[in-house]
């Protein structure tokens, strides 16, 4: 059973994204969009990248990362919204953090 | 007039103004912008304005964003207008800067960085701060 967790809030203004944590599982995947982009930055994601190695499912959606002029890595994937239609049929749930 | 009455009137003169602080992300919600609206109100009225930037306010400010991958229409070009508005008190919270990875690349000219210390002296320079 896996969860998609879509994350529209920054980690820096809301304690939105600590609680996504905090029920993540390793199967499930991450989509950062809107202002939840800019958790990307956050020191939780640097933490969750460490613990995970690699093996962890992380989205943003490309044209909004680049709205705010945020450096994105290649070890995440870079998606558009057609492509979170797909992750939702994907996935057996779906958590809206916002 | 006593010593103290003295002293608290010498301390109230100094301060004068208003200033805004911008404490939100530009582009999920409007506070960003009616921010500006009011400085620039201000501004024209020849009140002297300085805007704070702190938090996710201090996105408002980092280069190369570009509203309309959004669908925003981008009001952050419009900060360049803040000069014939004269508005030239620009300050934004270095902590908030460090925490978000952020460098010092501004789209704006003569922006201060400011330690948390120094920004709270800056703002309780003014005798009235309005918060978005």
């Amino acid at each position: 059973m896996s969860t998609l967790h879509l994350v529209r809030q920054s980690a820096f203004a809301t304690n939105d994204f600590a609680q996504c944590l905090s029920v993540f599982d390793h199967q499930d995947s991450i989509v950062l969009m809107d202002d939840g982009c800019y958790s990307l930055k956050h020191s939780l994601m640097d933490s969750l990248l460490k613990r995970v190695d690699g093996t962890l499912n992380i989205n943003i959606i490309a044209s909004h990362a680049k709205a705010r002029a945020i450096e994105t890595m290649a070890t995440i994937n870079h998606i558009d919204m057609a492509d979170v239609v797909d992750l939702t049929f994907n996935h057996n749930k779906v958590i809206t953090w916002q | 007039m006593t010593s103290i009455e003295l002293a608290t009137s010498v301390v109230l003169s100094k301060e004068c103004g208003l200033a805004i602080i911008n404490s939100k992300a530009p582009f999920s919600s409007t506070y960003g912008k009616d921010a500006l609206d009011v400085a620039l109100i201000f501004g024209s009225f020849e009140q002297k304005v300085s805007l704070f930037f702190q938090g996710d306010g201090v996105y408002q400010l980092i280069a190369n964003q570009d509203g309309r991958l959004v669908s925003i229409k981008d009001y952050l070009k419009t900060f360049s207008a803040f000069e014939f508005y004269d508005i030239e008190d620009i300050y934004v919270c270095q902590q908030s800067l460090v925490n978000r990875q952020l460098d010092e690349a501004f789209h704006i000219n003569d922006v201060q960085v400011l330690t948390s210390i120094e920004f709270g002296l800056a703002l309780n320079r003014h005798q009235h701060i309005l918060r978005f």
